[in-house]
């Protein structure tokens, strides 16, 4: 009896540890640096750093053109492709955030 | 004779009865909670912006910068002073000397803007008055160095985004003087009252509301014991805040010199 109460109560934590990891939003925006590179910024609403967080070009049909990840800084640069691309943003499931390449201006 | 004498008490009289509205360090662009970077046109104007009953004159600025900082990353800072332009500001009653900046923001994050005015002469009081003044612009909702101190002589430090405030939201504060806080001081808030018209360097002639005594165009509240204040926010719209006279310098040119710390916050409505 006390074990299974323990194993609810573990349960219970784990499921609030999981949501308080969940309370920000990421965030991501893109510029046309004018040299034939775009540069991504990107960051969580709580202020935190995503160095690390993996970056997506994909072209209209759905193929990844380049794939990266966040610099230290949360930065990251790649070469402007032809024809139309959108930009992922990977924190993980529920923290993907998608910039189309027609909103990406200097 | 008795006539002159009348004619110059009741002059005396009229003189003496123009209300002491708070000075205003103005440090406006229109937007401060940006969804993208891009060019910020700034107004900074020497001004009453409740009443706009008179412009003051600006002397030769002193500082104009930013302190940019997107989450934990590094704090860059950038000089404006460059950017700066004098232009002719028109009030409802005189036009003086303002100034004018076009910078470009484009890093998501936080964009703290500071700007250090020339001393000012102010013949009323017989002393010498510069407000130090901040301006904090968010670009895509990622904060940064808000709530750090810019290491100005004097400055609030706000303890909620100034950026980030509905109508009916509470706005803190902390007033510090080289990095300490300044306990019971008076802190004096006023609300642009009128359209800031950006391409004529003018205020609208309409006021929004129309106060129903003096105490209110000027509010003059105070600080706690730690140099804390908090102000329920009543409108949408420009709010500045202005502490009195707590820069650690109290003479400018053997005479007495007040620096006040001035920061402004933009409140929106719920809809």
């Amino acid at each position: 009896m006390r074990k299974k109460i323990f194993i609810v109560g573990l349960l219970v934590f784990g499921l609030l540890m999981a949501g308080q990891a969940f309370a920000h939003t990421p965030l991501c925006s893109c510029y046309d640096n004018g040299d034939g590179t775009i540069t991504c910024e990107g960051g969580f609403s709580d202020g935190s750093s995503a160095a690390g967080v993996e970056m997506r070009v994909l072209n209209s049909s759905g193929n990844v053109l380049i794939k990266g990840r966040m610099n230290e800084d949360s930065e990251f640069t790649f070469k402007k492709p032809d024809g139309s691309y959108k930009v992922e943003f990977d924190a993980g499931p529920g923290h993907v955030v998608e910039v189309p390449g027609s909103e990406i201006t200097e | 004779m008795k006539k002159l004498m009348f004619i110059f008490v009741g002059l005396a009289v009229l003189f003496l009865s123009v209300p002491a509205y708070a000075h205003f360090q103005m440090l406006y662009t229109p937007e401060i909670a940006l969804e993208k970077g891009g060019k910020l046109d700034f107004k900074i104007v020497w001004t009453h912006p409740f009443a706009d009953e008179h412009t003051m004159e600006m002397t030769t600025p002193v500082a104009f910068y930013v302190l940019s900082q997107r989450g934990e990353g590094k704090v860059k800072k950038t000089d404006m002073k460059g950017k700066l332009k004098p232009i002719t500001w028109t009030g409802k009653a005189n036009s003086a000397r303002a100034y004018e900046a076009s910078v470009k923001v484009r890093s998501m994050g936080d964009h703290m803007f500071c700007f250090v005015p020339g001393p000012y002469y102010d013949k009323h009081e017989e002393a010498w008055m510069q407000q130090i003044t901040k301006t904090i612009v968010n670009v895509g909702g990622i904060p940064g160095n808000w709530a750090e101190p810019a290491g100005l002589e004097t400055e609030i430090v706000p303890l909620d985004k100034p950026y980030a405030l509905w109508t009916g939201n509470v706005f803190r504060g902390v007033v510090l003087s080289k990095g300490k806080p300044v306990p019971n001081c008076d802190i004096e808030v006023e609300y642009i009252n009128h359209d800031v018209l950006m391409d004529k360097n003018a205020f609208a002639r309409s006021n929004y509301v129309e106060a129903p005594q003096d105490a209110f165009v000027t509010m003059t509240i105070k600080a706690n014991a730690n140099g804390e204040f908090s102000f329920g926010i009543p409108r949408a719209g420009w709010w500045g805040f202005a502490a009195l006279g707590v820069g650690p310098e109290k003479e400018h040119k053997g005479e007495k010199f007040n620096a006040d710390a001035v920061i402004w916050i933009k409140a929106v409505d719920m809809k």
